[in-house]
């Protein structure tokens, strides 16, 4: 009798070598069961990150996906969360090299991705606030919040390739660092450029700390405050335990 | 409300799969798309069982693995199913783990006691931590592999004795391994006990464009081809009506092309239960 796991082992063997048998028909199937898992990952790979995508084109794309598949293939069925190290990939892989923004935009898309997942909390907002806050309090991030610091004009690039970017978007960008915030403030991710104030107010393990934080950086606190609420980024303060 | 004929539910047809109002309408999800812990597409999913039957279509439980259902994927599964409460929840014969890695395929492997007691072990532990029996699945076959110590039909219905499980038949991929392996598709179908089906798969298929190769591949980007049709027509002919799914995965036509063959198959159960009535 086969073992099960003496033909699994040696199956899986072949399916990871380049030129794994010398039956044509095996090679035949293996190539098969390759390809449907290399274009499932590779589908995956197109779908959570399109700026990326569109900014080199397909063929450069794919390219670049395959490689990382054969370096990084899937350690679990959920492809819709596969790719989470295809950013610093997109940042070292050399027929990229002469577009250095093509890694920070990648980075900010598994930001993306994360925050399209995360879990589902109620924002904190000014309907909440009006309920009354205590400034010592814990201050939470919502979920799906989260911060980067780019040293290319990533969220700029993003935000240009969206479909409701104004025609000019591109020329506009100033080519600079930048601090971005992504937030879920309901059914779709938001991203955005934030000043070092705001990041600061982000810092902010209370709401008392985090306007001093904001102000000793020159920031408004109550605009700050404002934008970060219609971003989203807090969750209401839930008992924890949860 | 009878389950008829279903479609596979994506998430750009959100809105029409709202609206639709065709009798005995259900939809079909990859059960590992929403495993995750909140958002948008998991709201939609929630909004669609609202209205409709839904169900769960595991693509990565690895039932044939020799290593067992990782217990993150059962818990998140068994989250996701408390939260739809679907209709039904399926995965494949098939094997997808191995070292670490996922691969997003169904794999063969030879079909022995000793693969059919390790795949009982794992329905087993799949149903004990859902609380409720699966269906599993015929997968597409591409090679003929050496030392099968029972057939397909034996395998799976010995499954379905040992564990309580249900059959999932994939008409399209009993007429693509057929092709590929060269046996006769009918006398594959007809050897499935009818008491055991509980729920049928239609999808397309399409030559290997490896010019070489000469397989059909399960391809789910096209419509269901005519022989297809012919063989679901002569399975529900023998076992009686049973949900039945339009698969399709790729090259996705608009929302109201599938719908139309998707009618196809609600017209045939309904002919079907006609005659029963």
């Amino acid at each position: 009798m086969l073992d099960a796991a003496d033909f699994q082992h040696a199956f899986g063997t072949m399916l990871a070598s380049p030129d794994p048998s010398n039956d044509p028909a095996m090679r035949r199937a293996l190539a098969v069961h390759r390809n449907t898992a290399s274009k499932a990952a590779r589908d995956a790979l197109f779908a959570n990150y399109p700026v990326t995508a569109a900014m080199v084109g397909e063929e450069a794309f794919a390219a670049c996906a395959t490689s990382y598949i054969e370096a990084v293939p899937p350690r679990e069925a959920r492809l819709c969360l596969y790719g989470d190290r295809f950013g610093p990939f997109v940042d070292a892989w050399t027929p990229f090299a002469e577009a250095p923004y093509l890694g920070p935009v990648a980075m900010l898309e598994r930001n993306v991705t994360e925050a399209l997942f995360a879990a589902d909390r109620p924002p904190l907002d000014a309907a909440a606030l009006s309920r009354g806050i205590d400034p010592e309090a814990p201050l939470h991030w919502h979920p799906a919040t989260r911060i980067a610091k780019a040293l290319m004009p990533a969220a700029s690039l993003w935000l240009a390739h969206q479909p409701d970017a104004p025609p000019d978007a591109l020329d506009a960008i100033a080519w600079d660092r930048e601090i971005i915030l992504v937030t879920r403030p309901s059914d779709a991710v938001e991203v955005r450029v934030i000043d070092g104030p705001t990041r600061a107010f982000l810092a902010g393990k209370t709401l008392a700390e985090a306007a001093a934080n904001a102000s000793s950086e020159g920031g408004d606190v109550a605009s700050t405050f404002a934008l970060l609420l219609s971003a989203g980024a807090f969750a209401e303060d839930i008992p924890r335990g949860e | 409300m009878i389950m008829t004929a279903g479609l596979g539910f994506k998430l750009e047809h959100l809105d029409e799969a709202l609206t639709a109002r065709n009798p005995g309408l259900w939809f079909e999800v990859h059960a590992e798309n929403y495993m995750v812990d909140g958002g948008p597409r998991l709201r939609a999913l929630v909004a669609l069982a609202e209205r409709f039957a839904i169900s769960l279509h595991g693509v990565g439980l690895s039932l044939a693995s020799v290593e067992p259902p990782a217990e993150d994927h059962l818990r998140r599964l068994r989250a996701l199913a408390d939260l739809i409460r679907p209709a039904a929840i399926s995965d494949h014969l098939a094997w997808q783990k191995w070292e670490g890695a996922h691969h997003s395929d169904f794999l063969p492997f030879p079909r022995t006691r000793q693969a059919l007691d390790i795949t009982a072990g794992n329905v087993a532990r799949v149903q004990d931590a859902l609380g409720r029996t699966i269906m599993v699945e015929n997968p597409s076959l591409y090679i003929d592999l050496p030392g099968h110590e029972l057939d397909e039909a034996t395998f799976l219905s010995e499954l379905a004795r040992r564990t309580g499980c249900g059959l999932l038949v994939d008409v399209n991929n009993i007429f693509v391994s057929a092709a590929n392996l060269r046996f006769s598709p009918e006398v594959r179908l007809d050897a499935i006990p009818a008491s055991i089906i509980g729920e049928v798969h239609l999808a397309g298929h399409r030559p290997d464009p490896d010019p070489d190769s000469g397989l059909l591949i399960d391809s789910h980007d096209a419509p269901v081809s005519d022989p297809v049709w012919l063989l679901y027509q002569r399975l529900i002919d023998r076992v009686g009506p049973r949900p039945t799914l339009i698969e399709r995965d790729d090259e996705m036509p608009p929302f109201q092309d599938l719908m139309l063959e998707r009618d196809r198959a609600h017209r045939l159960l309904e002919q079907r239960m006609s005659i029963d009535a």
